[in-house]
């Protein structure tokens, strides 16, 4: 159904290819994983493949690529460039794709018009038209969201009808780009579900980071709050990766830095035999196959020190009391109060419109809020970085907040901004045109370049590989590490194990458990707010000692430097 | 005017009718009232207008937006008639001369901007987007590829005013100094809102191009396309198009049976 033999793609003037030579073979009915770290061109296989590259996406491209009967990509000569030889949207006729941004991909204003236009252009019969738009919401189970408007959605709502616009003109091939990077727990394993399910029959090629929620059992994403602290308390030691691999496809192929196929072969074998490699790329691995590329069978078997972490009578640096934010006619945050302290980290943790960014917003003062809210005025590291950018270079990026302060080291405190977070060599660029990641980097280190005591983020680490989410962690902590507070919105439950101090939960705007990190764990308070705990946090609960110190030290482990405070 | 599970007609007697034959009524409608330059003329017709808006549903809410929006608009073509127009002077303000002429054609073009705004008030506040793009392809022949851009624009529109509060909000955040005296007000100064203008036209082309691929990849243009819901094209609507054209030549031809109807012809003579 698949079928690419020597793919190579290189974009406009670089020297490069961003896939060298690619040989995949994808048969009808078979899901197929596919795993690299950033820049290894997953996505670009699966563009190409769709052939959205090279035709609205400009490259230079060679090779032979067929999918579901269609000549995608045809080579002029051996060995000479190939050309394009169906349409994108002749393609799309048997071809489905979905990506990890539903607001990118929902393209008219109510739920069943969006579905319904895949019909319309691919010349379905009106008569079959309503009947099949039932059958693909039901099938994503967002029958219940046929009325509705698009705007309204939300994250997991939209990647459900995209997925069901997909899904409805019953493609026989299924390209998948992280289509769960921007949900909350819940809301990815209900979408990873819904992918498996819809797989049956097609060839599927599946790019995607949240392997634990990928292989997790629908009923935990349905009813969280019932899964409670016996899961907090449930053994979370190592299982036969041939058991543990099975919500997962069952074939991974793995792409190299440099572009080039590394492994390809059933799931199980290949991430437990390469696992420690796969660690290294900077790939995230399923919860037992992080196990085995740390080469224990339990976590009890590696030595924990707890990171010396800042106590919690520390000076308070920003504080709110009986915080009330109201958006429109809906009371988005009801009665929060928060104190942040010098060198600690303080996570704000809910699923997808509890409140959280709501309540961020109004810590930074761009909201208003009734209620108490004392101290610094924050910086704050925004989800979308692009939001942020206020220059024309990296460099006048950095640079911006202290010269707008007046700061009379303005020009060295930039340098070593741009330094300490790898942007030197791009302090020229137009920060518009950097990659996601660099401009995550970019934002971080203009926000937290100047004096501010205080740094909040929201979703910092969304969408991060195993190696980014790492270095983002490891910043985050350095800041608190250096005598700042720091503030995490996230529903990135890891996150909030290895960096946080404190934690407080919100589910419908109201505060459910405030405390620090390991008593606030144990008390099976994230379930009840639906954010289930992934299998290594539950791992490091039952093990004991301190979460943070268990996870570091797994972390040094399977090869990479822990997080500020744990001994590599 | 979109209800639950469909892009179905609104609550506006309009909004049910063929928006293709509303668009064409109010394109000839608008090109009729071209001729008459005279205020009694279009004013009979905008008090026609607000009660047939009131009749068929369009709350009051909607008309005053159109004449507060047109209204400004309306008085400065008035003002600069009274004192641009030769004709016998009628009175001197501020050292300029407002001669009869003026006054007449200065009214007339007034009152037909606010009766011309207000019909396109109404108009746009009862065209449901998706019902009016299938109906452009049903009559005119509007081409699929033409249609889903047009719905793809409508919903970038769409989330403009939100995508805005969000790039001042987080181009904010970035400010140096104590925190804002009165939370929730955004920096305004031209400069930070030119910043803010470059980032959000850069963000939102950058989505227009990613729907572009999303379009590319359901299928669009890939062959003839099918309708899931036609907009039905019925006897009201050749009613409304008929009442509506013939309210227009029945005031006209009062207004010239009483003597009050000018045109570009006879005006001034």
């Amino acid at each position: 159904m698949i079928e690419a033999t020597g793919l190579r793609v290189r974009w406009p003037h670089t020297a490069d290819d961003v896939l060298a030579g690619v040989d995949l073979r994808v048969d009808a009915g078979e899901r197929v994983l596919l795993l690299g770290t950033s820049g290894s061109g997953k996505s670009t296989l699966l563009r190409a493949l769709a052939g959205v590259v090279p035709q609205q996406v400009d490259a230079s491209t060679w090779g032979d690529v067929r999918v579901a009967g269609h000549r995608v990509l045809s080579p002029t000569a051996p060995g000479a460039p190939a050309v394009p030889t169906t349409t994108t949207a002749v393609l799309a006729r048997d071809v489905g794709t979905l990506t990890q941004d539903p607001w990118a991909q929902l393209c008219l204003p109510t739920v069943e018009d969006e579905v319904a236009s895949g019909l319309e252009h691919r010349g379905v019969p009106r008569a079959q038209i309503g009947r099949r738009v039932r059958e693909a919401l039901l099938a994503v189970g967002a029958a219940h969201l046929r009325g509705r408007r698009t705007a309204e959605l939300s994250g997991g709502e939209g990647q459900r009808v995209a997925l069901a616009t997909v899904l409805a003109a019953r493609p026989r091939v299924l390209l998948l780009d992280e289509p769960t990077a921007l949900l909350d727990p819940a809301a990815a394993t209900a979408v990873a579900h819904a992918l498996r399910r819809a797989a049956t029959g097609r060839a599927t090629l599946l790019v995607e980071h949240r392997l634990d929620e990928q292989g997790a059992d629908e009923q935990g994403a349905d009813e969280p709050a019932r899964r409670g602290t016996d899961e907090a308390r449930s053994d979370g030691g190592a299982t036969d990766g041939q058991d543990a691999a099975a919500g997962l496809p069952g074939r991974v192929v793995v792409l190299g830095p440099a572009g080039r196929v590394l492994a390809d072969g059933p799931t199980a074998d290949v991430l437990r035999d390469l696992a420690h490699d796969l660690a290294a790329l900077g790939t995230w691995l399923p919860w037992w196959a992080e196990l085995a590329a740390a080469r224990v069978r339990d976590l009890a078997d590696l030595p924990a020190v707890a990171p010396a972490r800042a106590p919690d009578d520390a000076p308070v640096l920003l504080q709110s009391r009986d915080l009330v934010v109201r958006r429109g006619d809906r009371t988005a945050v009801a009665g929060a109060s928060l104190d942040v302290r010098a060198g600690r980290v303080t996570a704000v943790v809910g699923l997808n419109g509890s409140g959280k960014s709501s309540l961020l917003l109004a810590l930074a003062g761009l909201l208003p809020a009734e209620g108490v809210v004392r101290g610094a005025r924050p910086a704050l590291v925004l989800q979308r970085p692009e939001q942020q950018l206020l220059a024309r270079t990296v460099r006048d990026e950095v640079a911006w907040g202290p010269r707008r302060a007046r700061l009379p080291d303005a020009d060295a405190r930039t340098d070593a901004a741009l330094a300490a977070h790898g942007l030197t060599g791009l302090a020229g660029a137009d920060p518009f045109r950097l990659s996601g990641g660099q401009q995550r980097r970019l934002a971080v280190a203009a926000v937290t370049v100047g004096d501010h005591e205080v740094v909040l983020a929201d979703e910092p680490t969304f969408g991060q590989d195993r190696a980014t989410w790492r270095t983002c962690a490891r910043a985050l902590r350095g800041l608190a590490d250096a005598g700042r507070g720091v503030v995490l919105v996230t529903h990135d439950v890891r996150l909030v194990a290895e960096v946080a101090d404190d934690v407080l939960v919100l589910r419908d705007g109201r505060v459910l458990a405030h405390g620090p990190v390991d008593a606030v764990l144990r008390a099976g308070a994230l379930p009840r707010a639906g954010l289930p705990l992934p299998p290594a946090v539950r791992a490091a609960l039952a093990d004991g000692r301190p979460v943070a110190a268990v996870l570091g030290a797994l972390a040094a482990r399977v090869g990479e430097h822990a997080v500020a405070g744990v001994p590599a | 005017m979109t209800t639950a599970g469909r892009t179905a007609p609104g609550p506006t007697a309009l909004a049910r009718r063929d928006p293709t034959v509303v668009l064409g009524t109010l394109l000839v409608v608008s090109l009729l009232l071209l001729v008459p330059v005279d205020p009694w003329t279009p004013g009979a017709l905008l008090v026609a207008a607000v009660a047939a808006a009131r009749a068929g549903g369009v709350p009051w809410r909607t008309l005053l937006r159109g004449a507060a929006t047109f209204g400004p608009f309306a008085v400065s073509v008035l003002a600069v008639n009274l004192v641009t127009r030769p004709g016998v002077p009628v009175a001197h303000v501020a050292g300029l001369t407002v001669t009869d002429v003026g006054a007449l054609v200065g009214a007339g073009l007034a009152v037909r901007t606010l009766l011309v705004g207000t019909l396109a008030v109404v108009v746009a506040s009862s065209l449901d987007p998706v019902r009016l793009v299938t109906s452009l392809h049903q009559r005119v022949g509007l081409t699929s590829r033409a249609a889903a851009a047009l719905l793809a624009g409508h919903r970038v529109l769409e989330q403009l005013p939100a995508r805005w509060v969000a790039v001042r909000q987080a181009q904010a955040a970035r400010l140096p100094g104590p925190r804002p005296r009165r939370p929730g007000r955004l920096p305004a100064s031209p400069r930070l809102l030119g910043r803010a203008a470059f980032t959000l036209l850069v963000v939102t082309l950058r989505q227009a191009q990613q729907m572009a691929v999303a379009l590319e990849t359901r299928g669009v243009g890939s062959g003839p396309r099918t309708v899931h819901r036609p907009v039905p094209l019925g006897p009201g609507d050749g009613v409304l198009a008929a009442t509506a054209l013939g309210v227009v030549l029945l005031v006209g031809l009062v207004t010239w049976r009483l003597g009050l109807l000018e045109t570009w012809g006879t005006v001034g003579r």
